[in-house]
Formats: structure tokens, sequence, C-alpha cells
């Protein structure tokens, strides 16, 4: 509760705080504008074009069924990264063979491209909802997983001394030392795959759907549409953006207050 | 003896330690009453902080014996070792926490633990990563002081601190012991800070670490001046035995100080061996 109001008040002076980057995007605007005058427009429509095109988009409710469709996908995808990577990890973290075993495992899969397990998911899926949520579980399970195990590493047998000392019941233990600092290493874990599941989603869509933004991206290349494939692209870095600097941002300012270096 | 309820006691015996095959302690005695404080010095690294743990009970023992009657001990660390992601004010009050006292309580009493070691509410309010060192070091002590311990186990508690706020916590701790028979055991580096609050002061040796000398001081110490202090620090560091465990080197001979003209048969340093050590215990 105490978090959710801090979170809502903090949001005006968070917002202020953000000027420079709306400072650059208009830069970033201008060049596109100046870019798309001189190659003209078959190549690079000018920002207007694509607004307006977005603008139908989203007006059309077009934009919000396609968006919440991969959303869909994605965020299954994650989730299912998040509750095994994050439980594979620690109990990996909770033995040293366990955890030396893991390494390479976790290197190659870190290493696979999300493109060739999309070619695997193709195969075993078919064009369902299963190849984009694989995909995204896939290539996010390691990023956790890795996280997770780190966090379970790293504690430091100080405190577990300490802990001992005074006597801390295992409730406290979990609670107080061994939860919040597995979480520091978890949470910036799970922030990184967010943006990795939606990112892989939308290719999956693309090579492999019939819907989602990702199909929507594919149509509108195969029409030669420039405007309206630059409008998907928008939407979807748009809405990374907002989830990322609305939400997740102030939520990690919150519970990594304790770590904030006084600038 | 006397029958009546027997006095809280720790002991230790000819216990040994060692980190794989290096030994770091080799046949410690010692006893400590309650009430009593002793205090340990020694050149670094020769295994005090290792005994402390021994003590604790954060170390399986080796080798002998310990004995530990203490209900309610409590340990300041080397390091702070506080939980960076709680306030001073909720590290001061782990302790309290594990002993299931409700949040109100704990705040009020955390509050109070932190006002004898010169915490204000703003510091208490902070990070650890927020503090100065010195402040650090005092949360630490507040969070063991705060449990009203019976044994209190101190690791270099006022290493960090100006000479005033030492002076200062000195006494609290001094008063707090005279209140409520509290027994301490501290590691320090500051042999005047040894004198001026141990009955007993212990000098160890290294390799392997083990207790070379012993003084005794007579006069409680609360009634210490400081020039009494300055005086008994001098006469143990006229000791060529002491001496000799710091790396000093050897006295040209010089009128040595005359250790306490006020007390009568003022504490020799004794040199031990173990077989005397035992002996002296006896007695
Ligand atoms: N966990 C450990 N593993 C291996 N060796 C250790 C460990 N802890 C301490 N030692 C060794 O034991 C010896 C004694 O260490 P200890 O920390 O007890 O010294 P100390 O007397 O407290 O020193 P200081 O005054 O510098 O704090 C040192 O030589 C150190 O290298
Ligand atoms: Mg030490």
């Amino acid at each position: 509760m105490v978090l959710l109001w801090r979170w809502v008040s903090g949001i005006p002076a968070y917002l202020w705080s953000g000027w420079g980057a709306v400072a650059s995007l208009c830069l970033l605007l201008a060049v596109w504008e100046a870019v798309s005058i001189t190659l003209g427009p078959l190549i690079l429509p000018d920002p207007g074009a694509t607004f307006g095109a977005l603008w139908q988009l989203l007006a059309g409710g077009v934009a919000a069924r396609e968006l919440l469709l991969t959303g869909q996908r994605a965020m299954t995808g994650l989730l299912l990264a998040m509750v095994l990577g994050s439980s594979a990890g620690l109990l990996a973290g909770l033995s040293m063979t366990a955890a030396m075993m893991a390494r390479p495992l976790v290197t190659v899969l870190l290493g696979t491209p999300p493109i060739a397990w999309l070619v695997l998911a193709m195969l075993w899926f078919g064009a369902n909802d299963g190849t984009p949520v694989f995909t995204a579980f896939i290539a996010c399970f390691p990023v956790i997983f890795v996280g997770a195990l780190q966090g379970t590493r790293t504690l430091d047998h100080h405190l577990k001394d300490m802990a001992a000392m005074f006597r801390l019941p295992w409730h406290m233990r979990l609670t107080d030392l061994y939860g919040p600092h597995v979480l520091s290493y978890l949470f910036p874990a799970w922030i990184n795959a967010l943006g990795t599941a939606w990112k892989v989603a939308v290719m999956a869509e693309l090579l492999a759907s019939a819907d989602g933004v990702g199909a929507a991206l594919a149509i509108a290349r195969s029409q030669l549409d420039m405007p309206v494939t630059l409008a998907w692209v928008g939407a979807v870095v748009l809405t990374l953006l907002l989830v990322e600097y609305l939400l997740l941002e102030p939520l990690k300012r919150e519970v990594e207050r304790w770590r904030e270096v006084q600038a | 003896m006397t029958t009546g309820t027997p006095v809280p006691r720790l002991a230790v015996h000819g216990v040994s330690h060692a980190y794989g095959l290096h030994t770091v302690l080799e046949n410690i005695e010692l006893t400590l009453d309650a009430g009593r404080t002793l205090a340990l010095v020694g050149p670094s690294g020769c295994g005090k902080t290792t005994l402390l743990h021994l003590c604790a009970g954060l170390l399986t023992l080796q080798g002998g014996h310990l004995h530990n009657d203490f209900g309610r001990p409590a340990m300041m660390f080397q390091q702070p070792r506080l939980l960076p992601w709680k306030t001073a004010g909720e590290n001061i009050a782990l302790g309290l926490k594990a002993m299931g006292i409700p949040a109100r309580e704990r705040r009020q009493r955390a509050e109070r633990a932190g006002m004898a070691v010169e915490l204000d509410a703003g510091a208490l309010a902070q990070f650890p990563h927020q503090l100065s060192g010195g402040m650090q070091s005092r949360v630490a002590l507040a969070r063991a002081l705060v449990l009203e311990p019976d044994l209190l186990l101190l690791d270099e508690p006022f290493s960090a601190l100006d000479i005033g706020l030492k002076a200062q916590l000195h006494q609290w701790l001094l008063q707090e012991q005279a209140r409520r028979g509290l027994a301490m055991l501290m590691i320090t580096h500051d042999l005047m800070e040894a004198v001026r609050l141990a009955d007993t002061v212990l000098v160890m040796d290294s390799g392997p670490g083990r207790i070379a000398h012993r003084l005794d001081l007579p006069r409680p110490a609360l009634q210490r001046d400081d020039a009494w202090v300055h005086r008994s620090t001098a006469h143990l560091l006229h000791s060529p035995g002491v001496r000799r465990c710091f790396g000093l080197p050897p006295l040209a001979t010089g009128p040595h100080p005359s250790p306490d003209a006020g007390d009568a048969g003022m504490a020799q340093v004794i040199t031990l061996s173990p077989v005397q050590y035992k002996r002296s215990l006896a007695c």
C-alpha cells in the first residue's frame, strides 16, 4: 500500500525529470523528417504520415487488439520463465554441484539465437499461440535463471553468521535476509527479460502467426505500405517505453531505494 | 564455595583451532564471570576474532572445552555487518524482531539504544550506505546493546570513533555494567582502552595464537582516573614480554614507572606458560 502511494506520488516529479529525454526525442524526429525529405516518402515516410497511420490504427481499435494479443503471448512466456527460471535458479544456487553443472548449459542457452528456437518452435507448435509463447519463454529463461543463481550464490556468509548470532528464526531469514538479497538480483533480470519477451514475441508472430502485432507488420510489409509498417514499429516501441518508464523504472527505484547512490 | 544461585560464567579450557592446516589458536584458557570485563589485546592476525567467534558458538569447537551459561549473549562483529536493505533503525531492532517483540515497542527501544550511541532520529532513518563508517559501527553496537544482553562480545567496538565519543561510550557501558551485572569480553588494539575498562587484560601472542601475559586490575573501573590509566598502561608497556608480543624494540633500561602508588599490591604483569596459567586460575 505504501509502495503504491509512493509510486503514484512520485510520478509528477519523475515526469518532470523526463524533459531531457523529450528534447532528445524531438531531435530524433527532426532528423527523421530531414532524411525522409531527402530520400523520398517511398523509402522513408515522414513522421507526419507515420503518426497519421498510427493514429488511425489506434482510433480504429486495431492497434489495441493486436497489441493486447501480442502482449498476452509475451507475458505468458515471460511468466512461465519467471516462475520456472527463478525457482530452478534458486534450487541450483543452493547446491555447489548443481550450480557448476548449470553454468555451461546456461551459456549454451544464452548463446543460442532466438531465431533458432523459433524455427524449432514452428516445427513443434505450428502456427498457433504456442510458437511465440515458447520462443519468448526460452529467450527469457536463461537470463532469469542466471539472476536467481547469482542471487543465491553471492550471499555473504558474514551476514549468515550475523543472523545466527541474533537468533533470527527461519521465516525472518527468508523475509529479511535471503529474500531481499536474492530479489536484488532477480528484479533486474525480470526487467531485462520483459524487454526480451516483447521483442521476441513480435518476431515470432512475424514469421509464424496469423494475428498479433508481428503478423500485422508482416501484412503491411507485403503490401509495401511503409507508413503502416513504421506505425506498427512505433506502436511496439512506444508500448515498451511506456511500460518501462511509467511502471518499471519507478518500481525499481522504490524496491532498490536502499541501493540508491547519492548523486 | 558459597552455595546460592551460581553466577553465569563463560569458561574456555585448552581450546585450539585451525583453519585447514594452519593452526591459529593453541591451548587457550580463560574465564569470565557475570559483571566482569575481560580485554583481549594482541598483534593483528593472532586469532582474537577467531577466539571470540568460538565463544559465540559461530565456529565449531575443534579441541578443548567451552562452557557458557549466559542466556542472552550479544555480539558486535569487527565489521558492522548491517543489512543494506534496512534502515539503521530497523537494523538496530533486528534482534528484537527475532524475539517477536511488536513493532511499536521495537521502534521505541531502537530509538533509545540509538540515543545511547549518539545517533539521532535522522540517522536512524537512513540506510547503512548513507552513514559514515563510525556511524555504522555505532549502529552495530546499538544492535547488540538493545537486546540488554548478559554477555557482550565486542570486536574492536570503538576503533572507528573519535576520542570524545569513545570516552562517552566507555562511561555508558560501565554504568550499564554496574546496573545489571553485564559481562564483557572485548577485543581492542587500544591498550589504554583495555586498561580503562577491563578487570583483566589478556595479551595474546601470535604464531600460533596463545595467551602470553595477563594483567589483573583490582581497582573498580568506575573509580579509575586518567592518571591511573596512563600509569597502568605504561606499566603494561614496560613489560619486556608484552613488548615482544607486539614486535616493539626492547626498552633501554630506564626508571620503571611505579605502577600504582595509590593501590597497595598493584598488579603484576604475569607471564604465563600454559601450566602456570591453569594454576593462576585455580587460586
Ligand atoms: N575463515 C578463515 N579461513 C582461513 N583462515 C582464516 C579465517 N579467518 C581467519 N583466518 C586466519 O586466522 C588468523 C587469525 O585471524 P583473526 O581474524 O582471528 O585475527 P585477529 O587477531 O582478529 O586479527 P585483527 O586484530 O587484525 O582483527 C589469521 O592468520 C587469518 O589469516
Ligand atoms: Mg579481528
